[in-house]
């Protein structure tokens, strides 16, 4: 245990001290309120024409319907951006873990120090989970500001109400971290086949845009293949917790995928030693 | 007692053969030189010694553990530098020797003490708040055998530990790897005879993956001024 903390430590250590984490929680905090302040518009006009209609929403059709409060209308949406850009910056991050180490020569100090190769890939990785839990920790702030200067009434007695439903926006916060910690353990992996840091970052990429994307990639597929790339695609699996409901299945689903990925960056740690 | 005891060690990449069942053993508390020309096997040895790599045939043992089949136990007994030092540039030589010391399971009480320790022993007390990156290759080398040191383990293997440097910083990496002996086993690869006969006691040429000879130094070069280079030169001819 002290020896995958003290891996995990230096990761962190590594990522804190260059610019790699900052980079992403700079990007992160721009591009993110980028898309805040536009879905705080767009939600502020669709209440502005709906005071001018007679009926209110009762005569808005149920695709604007989302619309009605804050935490449907500008968190989930923007939590749903927020999948996309940790597609962009999660490869970022765990492209270096062990590629990097390769091209500077250090992973021999790993590799004959006492340490076994689970240590090793449990360490690293849950030194990039911190960093990722970091990343998305910058989000936070978004619910908060609404928390603090929006306010909400109730629909029928016109009585002041709780800004946010919290239970929905913590449940889209743990959807973003349970998908930054798959592309992560996927990203591992990539990682420990190449000494190139761009080469994995790529192809980490590559790999989970299609992965997320699958429906689209394979629009026409005939059954059976239709129900299993239903079940494989991430957008699928991610699309409930988005809208706040809490499901086992997608829970199960990426945990897998994890597990999956951590035992294939062991085996590809430990064949290292068999070349 | 034998530190390292190695049983027809053979490794092979693919067709090529790099080292071709070797047989020795190395007595504690002795600085063993261990020469060849380039590409003779030296690393692939100590590779396999620390752990690294596995044979392809055979067996070894450091203080008695089979790198094989206890490989935990034996690498704690060894402290190793890469003929690259393994330093991680982002880190400074504090963060980066106290990292090395969490790995080899020192005591928490004891990591300062430990790095204080290892850092006066290799002369590097003055640089250990600057980053890896911004350190001189001489001193790259200084933090890479301070790493080694840490834990105070049994056995040193060093890959060429002067390589790159230049003839003062050399003479003051052979001064320190000559004050060494008696604590620890050394062994240290090289091509430069002139190192080895300054501070071996055993000596040990590999040409072609085979050992070509295994004899103390005075026997080797039988008192001749440059006995080691004759007979090193006889020794690797083919």
């Amino acid at each position: 245990m002290r020896n995958i903390l003290a891996i995990a430590k230096k990761e962190m250590t590594v990522y804190l001290t260059t610019p790699w984490a900052w980079i992403v929680f700079t990007f992160v905090s721009f591009v993110s309120s980028f898309f805040f302040i536009g879905l705080l518009v767009q939600f502020k006009q669709a209440h502005e024409q709906i005071r001018l209609m007679q009926g209110g929403w009762e005569q808005v059709g149920a695709e604007a319907q989302f619309l009605r409060n804050l935490t449907d209308g500008v968190v989930m949406p923007l939590y749903s951006t927020m999948l996309v850009v940790l597609l962009f910056v999660v490869p970022f991050l765990s492209a270096r873990l062990f590629a990097e180490e390769r091209r500077q020569k250090t992973f021999e100090l790993l590799m004959t120090a006492p340490v076994t190769s689970t240590e090793i890939v449990l360490g690293k990785y849950l030194g990039g989970l911190v960093i990722i839990g970091a990343t998305v920790s910058v989000t936070l702030v978004y619910p908060l500001v609404l928390a603090m200067f929006g306010s909400s009434f109730s629909a029928t007695t016109s009585e002041k109400t709780a800004t946010l439903e919290w239970v929905t926006v913590l449940l889209g916060f743990g959807a973003l971290v349970l998908f930054g910690a798959t592309v992560l353990a996927i990203g591992s992996f990539v990682s420990s086949l190449t000494e190139s840091v761009i080469v994995a970052g790529l192809i980490t990429f590559a790999v989970c845009l299609v992965w997320m994307i699958v429906k689209i990639v394979a629009p026409n597929a005939d059954e059976p293949w239709r129900s299993v790339l239903d079940h494989l695609a991430f957008d699928v699996q991610l699309r409930n917790p988005m809208r706040g409901v809490f499901e086992l299945k997608p829970l199960v689903f990426f945990s897998s995928v994890i597990a999956t990925f951590l035992v294939l960056t062991h085996r590809s740690v430990e064949s290292r030693r068999w070349v | 007692m034998a530190m390292i005891e190695v049983e027809r060690l053979t490794k092979k990449y693919r067709e090529r053969v790099a080292i071709d069942a070797l047989t020795f053993q190395i007595q504690e508390g002795k600085i063993v030189g261990f020469l060849g020309p380039n590409g003779a096997g030296k690393s692939t040895t100590m590779k396999i010694l620390t752990g690294f790599m596995p044979a392809t045939e055979g067996k070894a043992r450091v203080a008695g553990f089979d790198v094989f089949e206890k490989p935990l136990e034996a690498k704690r007994q060894i402290g190793y530098l890469p003929e690259t030092p393994p330093l991680y540039p982002e880190l400074t030589v504090r963060g980066f020797l106290k990292f090395v010391a969490e790995l080899k399971g020192v005591p928490r009480g004891q990591v300062k003490s430990e790095i204080d320790r290892v850092a006066k022993g290799t002369g590097i007390t003055s640089e250990l708040d600057r980053l890896n990156s911004a350190l001189s290759k001489g001193y790259r080398q200084r933090v890479g055998i301070a790493q080694a040191l840490i834990g105070n383990p049994k056995l040193l293997i060093l890959d060429e530990p002067t390589e790159g440097l230049d003839p003062r910083q050399r003479a003051e990496v052979l001064q320190l790897i000559k004050g060494l002996a008696g604590q620890h086993t050394v062994v240290l690869s090289t091509h430069i005879l002139a190192e080895v006969k300054t501070i071996c006691e055993q000596v040990l040429i590999i040409h072609r993956g085979k050992i070509v000879a295994d004899e103390s130094m005075a026997n080797l070069t039988g008192g001749r001024e440059n006995g080691l280079e004759e007979k090193f030169i006889q020794l690797t001819a083919t």
